[in-house]
């Protein structure tokens, strides 16, 4: 093949793609969609659940106050602090629930795998940005809240190539 | 009266014709590493990598750690191949255990593997394409990346850094309807990728700036010890997927890929073949996967091994990454070695380099498919 004509071929593939779809997220207009509402974990059979690893939720209903999220955090992240919560709960005597500090997390969802009470599982929500440090400190009761999210944008491929809808 | 100098600071001998240029460790020039490169006009007469930079104490830092809390820090030294890189270290810490993985999980775990190989591939690929100055390589795979890496983020539920293999097994099991979504992202992956051949790698441009630089002969590949697609650009077929076939790779279909020439060209093309081998096991382990069962074991807390040492390695997309991990009867490992593909291809750069032009420096040190944070671990 000549070098005129390689060089033609290569500008010709380049040019082709005029025609073809963008393929950019245009991301706070338009967010991926997950699998599932977060990253799950069931103990009695030791297997994880797939979806997405974002930001944590707690339930108050459920939580012991065992501290083995904060056990498993440590070798990992030491994100997890135990904390005295105002609530009376008949599971949890001592009154004590995990505190999350976002500044050291990883998001590794080990803490979800060492939990044995379903209380602690991981959400779709990933726009944790704070302007201080101390914002990025999530407690138990921030923990509880349902994160609202809606994230409808998914990878959509046909002829004139893969877009994002 | 002359002053004695402390050691290191002693003023250098300094020749007319020889001058001594450092590329990097600034990130853009080189990754985080230095090349120590003496030059005589345009060519170079000597070059000393000086890796170092970006040592995190790995090996150290598994010791403090169980086996389980050793997998996030484990995949830091290359967050594009995580799941690479956790794969020895599972298989030597199941041996280490005795635990029997599911063939579900296995299979999986191919899968995910593959996936993260083309990831670290085309990541690399977008480097090389910007350092030749071929801005449109860099812009198209970093495109088409978003592709496998939205199928690893469906798997594993994180972009990059997925903690997603663990002793065992995998953490979790694949999503509802995957084979559909993987299948057709993967095939247009596939035709993605084929069209690269016009632009990039059949470019009569990027053919003149790689073609015989940086040759390494097939008796200097072995010599030197390198790995991985530099030892396979040179014309030794070693793929330790063939050769030592781990998990389920001995049922699955595909080839390893061989040039003879042993030139940047060479080293830059086989990764990319690669990827059609990647596609084509990550097609054949979903139809040979068995469709339910487990996918991980069940693991008492902070399990304890015996008075065993295990080696295990595997095919990375730098070449072979190998795992040591020593077990006293404590829930924390011994020791932990690692070995990595891109700082044993370290070596073989002031043998390449030497009176190539300054030029294509550049074209010689990224084919090497190099990683520098991997190397320093």
């Amino acid at each position: 093949m000549g070098t005129a004509s390689g060089i033609i071929k290569a500008l010709n593939s380049g040019i082709k793609h005029l025609a073809v779809k963008r393929f950019t997220l245009r991301y706070p207009e338009q967010k991926l969609k997950f699998v599932g509402d977060g990253y799950q974990y069931d103990p009695t059979t030791g297997v994880g659940i797939a979806g997405y690893k974002g930001r944590h939720i707690l339930f108050h209903d459920k939580c012991t106050g065992c501290q083995l999220c904060a056990i498993a955090c440590e070798g990992v992240a030491e994100a997890i602090a135990m904390v005295k919560v105002n609530e009376n709960w008949k599971h949890n005597k001592k009154a004590i629930m995990p505190q999350i500090d976002y500044g050291k997390c990883v998001f590794c969802g080990l803490c979800v795998d060492a939990c044995p009470f379903y209380a602690l599982y991981m959400t779709n929500d990933y726009e944790l940005s704070s302007f201080t440090k101390e914002g990025l400190i999530y407690t138990p009761s921030q923990l509880q809240v349902k994160p609202h999210v809606q994230q409808d944008a998914e990878i959509q491929i046909d002829d004139r190539g893969a877009s994002h809808g | 009266m002359t002053t004695q100098l402390p050691p290191g600071l002693q003023l250098e001998k300094v020749d007319e014709r020889i001058m001594t240029l450092n590329v990097g460790p600034q990130h853009p020039g080189s990754g985080h590493m230095r090349l120590i490169v003496q030059v005589d006009g345009d060519y170079i007469v000597a070059c000393d990598p000086d890796p170092g930079y970006v040592h995190r104490g790995e090996e150290k830092m598994c010791e403090y750690r169980n086996y389980i809390t050793n997998i996030p820090h484990l995949e830091r030294p290359v967050i594009h191949d995580s799941c690479n890189i956790l794969y020895p270290y599972c298989l030597a810490v199941e041996e280490i255990l005795g635990l029997e993985v599911p063939e579900r999980a296995k299979y999986v775990r191919v899968i995910a593997s593959e996936l993260n190989r083309c990831v670290y591939t085309m990541y690399w690929l977008a480097i090389y394409g910007i350092f030749l100055g071929h801005s449109t390589m860099f812009m198209w795979p970093m495109g088409d990346r978003e592709l496998l890496i939205d199928l690893l983020e469906k798997i594993t539920g994180a972009r990059v850094t997925h903690a997603y293999f663990v002793p065992g097994g995998v953490r979790n099991d694949l999503p509802a309807n995957f084979e559909d979504v993987c299948l057709r992202q993967v095939n247009y992956f596939e035709k993605r990728i084929k069209e690269y051949a016009d632009i990039f790698y059949d470019n009569p441009i990027l053919i003149s700036r790689t073609e015989n630089t940086g040759i390494l002969s097939r008796q200097d590949a072995i010599r030197l010890g390198t790995t991985g697609s530099v030892l396979r650009a040179s014309g030794v077929d070693f793929d330790i997927r063939k050769k030592e076939p781990y998990d389920v790779y001995e049922n699955l279909d595909f080839q390893t890929n061989v040039l003879q020439s042993g030139d940047s060209y060479a080293r830059s093309k086989i990764p990319w073949l690669d990827m059609f081998e990647s596609c084509r096991i990550i097609r054949d382990a979903l139809r040979k996967m068995p469709k339910s069962g487990s996918v991980r074991v069940k693991l008492k807390p902070n399990p304890k091994g015996g008075d065993v040492e295990v080696y295990r390695r595997v095919e990375s997309g730098r070449g072979a990454l190998g795992m040591h991990v020593i077990s006293k009867s404590k829930p924390e490992p011994y020791r932990v070695k690692i070995s990595v593909g891109s700082f044993r291809n370290l070596i073989c750069i002031p043998y390449l380099l030497r009176g190539e032009k300054l030029g294509n420096m550049p074209a010689v040190y990224w084919s090497l498919n190099y990683w520098p944070v991997e190397a320093d671990r």
